[in-house]
Parts: structure tokens; sequence; C-alpha cells
């Protein structure tokens, strides 16, 4: 296959690739910068997957199916929260208990409702792809190609970067996440916004995770995300917790996966091509990270 | 009618009684100094004033109306403000931000950050404190973040204002410059109350004082009138007390520690310390004054092994010390370090393992790789007794012992391994009157047996006190050099806040 | 009321601490996937009851819990050792994939060496490669501050993609299942009773956890690692290397990691099989939580939860109760004993007065 050829194919299936990242790295950004470690989106997604494919599977609808991610996400959002605000808990264990907890329950669930360990059976998934716009010359073969979700996925960047920059909402929310203490004093309700601001981030990664299982796949298999939460983290940290920024870097990701994708079938083993994104995730995590600071008030409490 | 009135307050934790059957009142357009020692219960009465934590028992009264203060918010909302002895401030965020946030002025959905920025300008000019409504909190001194909270209080409509040991960071400047404040805000018939220790300063700016001791009010509402700082001292510590240790110097001895040319970048390339020269006898304190951030940190860290410098050397007699910290230690540098919760003890570890912190390698201690432990334990009870240690025993935790005693720990290890040379920075930092004495009775030992001290504090009257020698340090120089007993605090004060060489000039000029 | 509020502060019998709180925070998962089972309609006592019975009652349900005791033992010990300088090592699993690898080739190679030499050298370098694997991660740490947990869950996932390559690829052997080749009978873990799976391992497993205690208590290395962890500013100013005390834990927790992969390797599969380890890395997380992170209780918690796995494996032989329930259990537990807020707030459940969400 020449490659020039497919490089538009490569272009569609990188933004694809990127949407759940994205959706979980801004999620991700809403939670670290309301002073809560986002290292539980991992388990975000993975319900999001999960309850995705079920209501996808009972409701027989795939947009049904979103919704019912976005409420998994949501679920282990305020779990999540809960832990870590009313409870105190370290939240990078807090994090790490609930991508265990989501890994197990979501294997139990698919053998009480499907009895199959492995994956689900098949399911309604999305395939509404933006047709219309394949007239425009040059670039509409590729946005022609790609998902709705895709221009979901746009304006969710530009609303959550205009909610945390612009409104009133956006600077308590900071404020919260860069010193809890003095946001109370001032009047601030320091919980509720921390309460919002995990919910924010459990509606987008569950979105994101719904993405995985009703786009990529059709159905959920088990560890469907696998590690994929946690290079949404290395996006957040690395977009310096600006969700125009994870846009970028979540693009980065998206094209490994892509190139995994197109090389798979290829000279080089297929595990080895796979490797890609973590390689990548890795080298980043070496180079790209070591100045960007965290809000001052992550995981710190504003009652201590 | 009085702005504020607490009756029989009562606030008890798990083990103590902070604060117990006080009563407190403030009148209307007055400043009202609450004096204590640390741990006296001011905090915890004003944090009861402003929310932070419910009382047990008792009434508060603000102008006239019975109230539970619930949080602070409902504070702000009855009029009262606090300004936090560590600041309450975002550092990343601007002044204005940190100023308007919980009740920003909105257009639509959006924030209006103009009508904010102008709004808070406003406010900058009316009171005179020069500081950019735009400014990143992270840019500004420790001064100008104070006046940000001020600020703060005012802005929410603040009439009743508690100021936590304001002084405490500011240069003798700068605190004249924060009484100008209080007085023109005095004078707008606003009530002030604050928190502090300092004696001298009470008298210079209080109308009123209340003392308490061991969580009761011993005094209440008292006048200054005909009180001198010694009466205040005996009342906020219930016995006569030397404020001052003055020990005559017998016999300073030759050169002992001689630091040449020091020179230090950060990140930046910025110099933060710029060939510092510094020589200490044998026999002498050495004091470093100046205001904090001026390269205080730095200079311990390198004097300590635990940065580089770029340049210059560090000796001690003929031998040129360098490397990591371990190498200083062994080297007989002695360190009790600035911050004793993070650098000096391990709060969570016994007073056994903390006692042979940075000394476990010796023989004593350890042998072949194990550590010998019936020694450790023996050790550690003969130090308790010697340094006076107060706990449940050597086991017992460092987090749970008082500050002062936890100070006794760091000092007990330094001390008794007998350095030639002692990097002491701030001894007595948040340390009850008792274990200051002490501690600066030992300082003043040691410095009597022909050790070398180079003592760094930011508390002034501890520099000028304990010091044969007294060295300015600003952003990152040695100003100046004076002898125990030539430098004014004014004159110090000027030379802290880099002043001093334009004075001089002129008074070389007339 | 507030009289009731400043009561509940002060120490007494609702105090959870020390031993009592992983034991309740146990005993709290079990409960609440006991009502969860209820749900799904099978009766939560008959079933406690035979995971009871065939973890215990059996001489092959005994040797079965400790043959699956044995992984989470190493990798509770693993997990623990890195977290007292506060590293979380979650890379226990790629470590472990990375030994059993090593282990596996190492114990193909026929060296002409008798078992005295060939299997020590086996398991050696096993714990070699998994102790380099983590070092890896420490270094990353330290020098460029990459936070670990996200880089060894990476390196997980490229350890578990290198290992599948090989194992279907040039260390393949003969036949449809990716697997290698069986090891030497000279680099085999001689078992305990020939009939069951269980190993020599068990006994290295339990020497290693001792040890651990041993070096953490009583040497002078093990008192730095314990002070980088409790305290890393004042451990640098004591002139301790912070940096090479995680790196030298991380060497250690991964060598711990890579143990339990060889052992498994040249003890009970006698071969590398691809998909051997259902997550023991992981498991070790609920293993070193349940031990309060302490070396001596990671047997006793190990032990737990391989009872529990081996009596749900002969459970799901009679029922359709699939054994993934014990996973929800180790996750329960991991969160419930860092929450021991939460614990106390269940255990005295209808005494709350505040609202929930304040």
């Amino acid at each position: 296959m020449d490659f020039l050829h497919s490089l538009d194919s490569i272009l569609v299936s990188t933004i694809v690739m990127s949407i759940p990242l994205v959706f979980a790295a801004v999620g991700g950004v809403f939670s670290v910068r309301s002073g809560i470690m986002a290292l539980g989106l991992e388990s975000m997604m993975m319900v999001g997957a999960f309850f995705g494919v079920a209501g996808s599977y009972f409701f027989h609808n795939a947009w049904i199916g979103f919704l019912c991610g976005m409420a998994g996400g949501m679920l282990i959002g305020i779990l999540h929260g809960l832990l870590s605000v009313r409870y105190k808990v370290n939240q990078v264990i807090s994090g790490i208990g609930l991508n265990l907890l989501a890994l197990a329950a979501t294997t139990l669930l698919m053998q009480l409702l499907w009895n199959n360990r492995g994956n689900s059976p098949q399911v309604a998934s999305v395939q509404t792809t933006a047709g219309f716009l394949l007239g425009i010359p040059m670039v509409g073969p590729i946005l022609g190609k790609l998902s709705v979700n895709a221009y979901i996925m746009a304006l969710m960047v530009l609303v959550s970067w205009f909610a945390l920059f612009k409104t009133r909402f956006g600077l308590r929310l900071r404020m919260v996440g860069e010193n809890p203490k003095a946001a109370a004093t001032m009047g601030i309700r320091v919980h509720k916004i921390k309460y919002i601001a995990v919910l924010i981030c459990g509606m987008l990664a569950g979105f994101g995770g719904a993405f995985l299982s009703l786009n990529h796949m059709d159905m959920f298999v088990r560890d469907m995300t696998a590690g994929r939460g946690y290079i949404a983290v290395a996006v957040a940290i690395l977009s310096r917790y600006n969700p125009a920024g994870v846009i970028v870097c979540a693009l980065l990701f998206g094209f490994c996966d892509a190139l995994q994708i197109y090389f798979q079938g290829g000279a080089v083993p297929t595990q080895l091509i796979q490797m890609l994104p973590y390689l990548v995730t890795l080298l980043v995590l070496t180079i790209g990270v070591k100045h960007i600071k965290a809000p001052e008030g992550v995981g710190k409490y504003d009652d201590e | 009618m009085d702005a504020v009135v607490m009756k029989q307050i009562v606030k008890q934790y798990p083990l103590v009684t902070a604060v117990d059957h006080a009563d407190f009142c403030v009148e209307k357009g007055e400043i009202h100094s609450l004096l204590g020692e640390n741990g006296a219960g001011k905090s915890t009465l004003m944090k009861i004033l402003y929310g932070m934590t419910r009382p047990d028992e008792g009434e508060i009264w603000i102008n006239g109306t019975k109230q539970a203060v619930k949080d602070p918010y409902h504070a702000i909302q009855l009029g009262i403000g606090m300004v936090h002895q560590h600041f309450m401030l975002a550092q990343v965020m601007t002044v204005t931000e940190n100023i308007v946030v919980g009740s920003e002025p909105v257009k639509g959905i959006r924030f209006d950050y103009k009508t904010a920025v102008k709004k808070v300008g406003e406010m900058i000019d009316q009171y005179g404190f020069h500081i950019s409504p735009t400014a990143k909190v992270s840019d500004l001194s420790v001064g100008e973040q104070q006046r940000v909270e001020i600020l703060k209080a005012l802005y929410r409509g603040a009439d009743i204002l508690i100021l936590d040991e304001p002084t405490a960071v500011l240069t003798p400047q700068e605190v004249g410059e924060l009484f100008r404040v209080m007085q023109k805000l005095k004078s707008e018939g606003k009530s002030i109350v604050i928190i502090t220790h300092k004696l001298k300063e009470t008298m210079e700016i209080a109308d009123r004082i209340s003392v308490l001791r061991d969580g009761r009010m011993v005094k209440q509402g008292l006048s200054l009138e005909g009180l001198g700082t010694s009466d205040l001292a005996k009342l906020m510590v219930g016995r006569d007390v030397d404020l001052a240790i003055v020990r005559e110097n017998t016999g300073i001895g030759e050169a002992c520690l001689k630091i040449s040319d020091l020179t230090l970048l950060d990140r930046n390339q910025k110099k933060v310390l710029d060939h510092i020269n510094i020589t200490v006898h044998k026999g002498e304190i050495y004091g470093i004054a100046g205001i904090e951030g001026n390269g205080q940190t730095e200079l311990i860290e390198t004097l300590t092994g635990l940065r580089k410098p770029e340049e210059g050397s560090i000796t001690k007699g003929k031998e040129t010390i360098d490397g990591d910290a371990k190498h200083f230690l062994r080297n007989g540098v002695g360190h009790i370090p600035e911050d004793r919760m993070t650098r000096g003890l391990i709060m969570d570890m016994s007073i056994e393992e903390n006692i042979i912190l940075g000394y476990h390698q010796n023989s004593r201690f350890s042998d072949k790789g194990l550590l010998k432990i019936k020694d450790i334990q023996a050790y550690s009870e003969k130090m308790s007794d010697t340094y006076k240690i107060k706990s449940s025993g050597t086991k017992a935790l460092v987090r749970s012992l008082s500050g002062g005693n936890q100070q006794k720990v760091v000092i007990a290890r330094v001390f008794s391994e007998d350095p030639d040379i002692i990097i002491v920075a701030q001894p007595t930092r948040g340390v009850d009157v008792g274990a200051m004495e002490y501690i600066h009775n030992k300082l003043l030992d040691l410095r009597d047996e022909g050790k070398a001290i180079l003592l760094i504090s930011a508390d002034l009257d501890e520099v000028r006190c304990l010091s044969d020698r007294i060295g300015v340090i600003y952003d990152g120089k040695i100003e100046k050099e004076f002898r125990a007993g030539q430098a004014s605090e004014t004159e110090l004060g000027l030379w802290m806040t880099g002043g001093g060489r334009g004075e001089e000039g002129k008074q070389v000029e007339t | 009321m507030r009289r009731e509020q400043k009561k509940q502060k002060i120490p007494g019998p609702f105090e959870i601490n020390g031993v009592m709180l992983p034991i309740v925070s146990l005993i709290l998962a079990i409960m609440i996937s006991g009502i969860i089972m209820a749900v799904c309609g099978y009766n939560p006592f008959e079933a406690f009851g035979a995971i009871f019975a065939g973890a215990f009652q059996s001489k092959s349900g005994l040797a079965q819990t400790l043959t699956q005791a044995t992984p989470l033992i190493f990798t509770g010990l693993a997990f623990t050792l890195a977290k007292k300088t506060t590293l979380i090592n979650l890379g226990v699993e790629g470590q472990l994939l990375f030994g059993a690898m090593t282990a596996a080739i190492l114990g193909n190679l026929d060296l002409g060496l008798p078992v005295i030499l060939h299997l020590p050298l086996t398991l050696i370098l096993g714990m070699a490669a998994g102790g380099i694997f983590a070092a890896f991660v420490g270094v990353l740490k330290i020098k460029f501050g990459s936070n670990e947990v996200i880089a060894t869950i990476m390196l997980n996932e490229i350890a578990k993609l290198f290992c599948s390559y090989l194992v279907n690829g040039p260390l393949k052997a003969e036949g449809a299942v990716s697997q290698t080749e069986k090891v030497l009978p000279t680099a085999m873990l001689p078992r305990i009773i020939a009939k069951y799976q269980l190993t020599f391992a068990i006994v290295l497993a339990v020497l290693a956890c001792v040890a651990v205690k041993f070096f953490m208590e009583r040497t002078v290395k093990g008192y730095e690692i314990r002070c980088v962890g409790m305290g890393s500013k004042a451990a640098e100013t004591a002139g301790i290397d912070v940096g090479k005390m995680m790196v030298t834990a991380m060497f250690i927790s991964g060598a711990i990691a890579g143990l339990a992969g060889a052992c498994h390797v040249t003890g009970v599969d006698r071969r590398y099989i691809e998909g051997f380890s259902p997550g023991y890395g992981f498991d070790g997380i609920a293993v070193a939580a349940l031990a309060g992170e302490n070396p001596v209780g990671v047997i006793f918690a190990g032990v737990i939860f391989g009872a529990l796995r081996s009596g749900a494996m002969v459970l799901n032989r009679t029922t359709s109760i699939p054994t993934d329930f014990i996973n929800v259990i180790q996750a329960l537990v991991v969160i419930l004993v860092a929450a021991p807020l939460l614990v106390k707030e269940i255990l005295m459940a209808g005494r709350r007065k505040n609202g929930f969400f304040t």
C-alpha cells in the first residue's frame, strides 16, 4: 500500500484515535485544576466504555449508550470526589484503587450479564460521519470521513476552555485548586466546586470511554482502556492543564495509534508496533514535563 | 457600643484546653493588641472570632448582636476580616484575581476582569499601596503580599480587622508603613486587633491590650498608660524574664570558618549569592540579619553542602570543605536547619531515630551496616536528660512533642557531636519563652567553649542580642558588617532593604 | 450537640488504627461483595462457607491456597518496599513478566550446570531483570521528575507486549499455544509434595519478607530508606543520597517482583505461557494494603488472599459464581484501607449528623 495514498486515512484515524484521549484529558484538566489528582481517569474511561456498551445493548441505541457511558463515568467521578474530598484519602491511592475496582467490576459484570469473561456481544454503534462535508475541496475527504464526535470534541474543548478561563466559575475553580483554604475564607463553597469538577471529569472521561467501545469496536472487551487513562493523565500534564493544549498533545498520541494501526499486518511484528504509544508517553514523561507545575493545592484539603 | 464582645469562650482540643473561659472585647475605632506567648491561645481565640473553628462554649457579640459565626464567609459578611500569618494567596494568579474572587463582577456569563482591575486599582491608590493590580502574586515581596491580604478584607467591606503576627515578616521600615496604614484605617472608624508577642510594637501602636496565658485571659482591655515592656513581659510569661540575655564575650580566637567569594546562581542564572565573604572566629557568634528571601536559605544550603556554589570556597582553619552534606557533617560542620519540621526532623519517626539522623554511620550508632539498637536507645535516654526533652519516652514520635522540645532534639543531636562550626538558622522560631531562654544560653555556652557559630535569624532582636558581629545580607550580598552594639535597629533596617549605601553616601557628603 | 461532635475527636473505642483498620476493611469488603452476590442471586453465606472449606479443609486445598499465596506475597512485598520511599511501583506486573521471561530463557540454556548452580542462577538473573527494569523507573523519577505511576503503567504494557512478541515469535515452542519450551530439569524449582503445584517458592517468599523486615529495621541502609520515605528533605540534610536510596529501593522491589515471575516459571508452569499472570502485580497492591505495609504482615495478607482465590476456584467448579469477585474484594480493600474516615463512618452509620456532601 502506498504511504502517501493512505495519508488521509492516517490523518482521519489520527483524529479519531485522539478523541477518547481528548475527552478524558480535558476531564482530567477540570479535576486537577480543582485540586484533585486525575489518576482515576482510567477507571472513569473503563466504566464509561462498559456502560456505553451496556446502554446500547439494552436500549439498542448507541446514543443512549453514550449517555449511559457518561453516567458511568460520573458515578466513578463522584466516588473519587467523595474519597478525596470527604474522606481525605491519598489521591494517588484512591485513583489506583478505583482503577482496580473498575477492572474487576467490569469483568465481573460482563460474566453476570453475558456469561463471557473476555468480551461483550456486539451492540449498535455510532458510525455517523459528517458525509455532507465530503464535497469541500482539499480537506473535504478528511473532514467528511470524521465521526460526528470529532466535531462534538472540538466544541467541547472550546466550551471547556471558555469555562475555565473566562467565567466566574472557572476563576473560582482555579482558586480552589491553587489554595483551597484561601478560597474557603472568601466564601467559595470549596467542596461543591470540587464535586462539580470531578463530575465534569467523570462525564468527559466516561464519554471518551464510550467512544472507545461504541465507535472503535462496537463491543466491550476486558481491560479495554489498557492504560489509555494514564496516557490521558500524561496528556493533561503535557498540555499544562489547558484544554486548548490538550488537543495538540492528544493528536500526537492519536498519531501514534494511527501509525500502529496502519503498520499492523506488515513486516514488523504487531506487538512491537503496539508499543509505540506507550513508548512515546514514556519519552514525553522524560523530556517534556519536568518543569510543569500542577496547581499548588493539588492533594491538599481546605481544613488542614 | 463595642465592635466585638467575646464572653467566656472555651475551646478544648483532645489533649489541651486551648482557650479557657476567656473574655475579650474590642471597642469601635481602636487598635487592640492581643498579647501572649506561642501557644497561649491567641490564634485560636481569633480563629473562633473569624469562624475558622467553633468554640465549645461561650458567646460572640458583633456590633451589639449575638452571633454564631459559622465559617469565615459568615465572618466576612459580619464585617470581620483577617490577615493570616501565612498568607492565603494563590501565587500564580494576579493581585486582582486574588482580591475579587468570591465576589467578582460579572458581565453576562463572563467574569468581568476589566472592571475588577479598575476597582482594585482605585483601592490601591486610596491606601497608597504601590502595587500593580495585574501583577502576579508570586512576583511580589512579602510586604506587598501582606497588602494584598489587607485589600482582600477591605474589598469585602471589613470594619473589624484581625492581623495575625503581621510584623513577623517585615523590615522595620515596612513595619512603619504598616502602622501608618493601621492608623489610617483607625481614623476611618475601623477596629483592629493585632496578634503579637512583640512588646515594643505593642507599645508603639496599640490603644489597649489584652493578655492571654495558657488559654486564660489574664488581663483584658488594659490601657497602656504607665506600663513598660518589662511589665508586659511579666504579664505574658507570668514571671520575671530576662528578655535580652547579655553575656560578655571573653575570648575571640583565631579564624575558623572562612567563606570566600561564595557565589551561587539559581535556575535562571541569576546570582542568589554574590561574592559572599565572611570570617567567623573561634568563640564568636556571627549573626546574619536580613529580610527573608535575600539569600539566607541559599547561604545555609551552600554552607552545609546541600548546594554547590558556582564560585568561591569554604574553609575550616586550613582545610577546604566541599562535597555533599555528608562530607560537611563529617568535617565538623553542625547544622541546625531553619525549617525544623521538614529539614531538621522526620516528624513521624521516634526521638531515637531522629537523634542519630545524619550521624547514624558513626561507630557509636552502627557497625558493619547494622544499627546498634541498644546503644542508640541508651544514648537517646541520656540526651533526653541532658537537654531536658519532655516526652513520653524515647520511642515517642517527634510529632507528638511541642515545638520547643522538637528543637531541643535537633540541638541535642548537633551539639553533642561537638562540631567546630555550627550553622544555626532560626533557632527559636515557634518555641515558647522558656525554651528560647534555654536555647540562647546553650548557644552562648558553645561560644564560650570556643565554637565558631554562624547565626541566621529573621528575628532581628535575636541577632542583635546574641551576635558579636552582624552582617547584613541584601539581594545575595553582605552589604555591611557591624560590631555588636554598634548598629541601631533603624540602621540595620535601612541596610536590610538595600537603602544603606545611599544613606552612607549622603552622610559622607554632609 | 456540640459536645458530641467534640467527643468524636477524642481517641475512644471508635478510633481505628494499627492492625484493626486493615482487618475491618477486609471484613467490610467481604460483606460488600456478599451483598453483591446476594443481589446476583447467590447465597453469600453458602458461597463463603464453600470458599473457606475449599481453601483449608483438604490437603489439596491447602496446597492450592499456598500456591496462590506465593506470588501474592512476593508482589505485596515488592509494592510495600517501594512504598517505603513513597514511590508507587505499579510496575510490579511488568517486572514480574520480565523476571519470568528471563528465567524461561535461562532455564532453557543447556549450560551443563548442576541443579545447585543452574536453578539459583536462573532465579538470580530473573531477579536482576526485574530489578533493573524497576530501577530504570527510579532513575527516570529522580533525573527527569517523571511521574512513576504513569511510567510504570507504560512499562507494564511495553513488557507485556514485548514478552508477547517473544513468546509468539522467536521463542515460541512447537504447537498452537503461545508458550516457550519447557525449562531444563536442572532449572526446575522442586515441588514440596509431588502431586501439587506447591513449590519451595513459598519458603523463599516467607524468607524474603523476614529479610526485608530485618533490612528495614536493623540496617543502616534500611534506616536511610525509611528516612527518605518519611522526610526526604530531612534525609537530604542529613547527608543521605535521596535519589540513590529511591533507586535502591526500586531495584530491590523490582528484584522481588522478578523473583515472583522466575519462581512461577521454574516452579509452577515450568515454562513461560502467555497470560500466565492474571495481574499478580496489581494483586500485590491489595496485599500490601491489607498488610498495613508491614513486610511480615505481607505473609498473612498473602495467605488470606491466596485462600480466597483458591477457595473461589473450588467454588467456581461447583457453581457459576465468577472468581472475579475476589478482585472486587481486593480493590475494595485497597480503597478502604486508605480511607479510615470512611471505615469509621460505615461503622458508625446512623449516628451521622451533618450533611453528606458538606
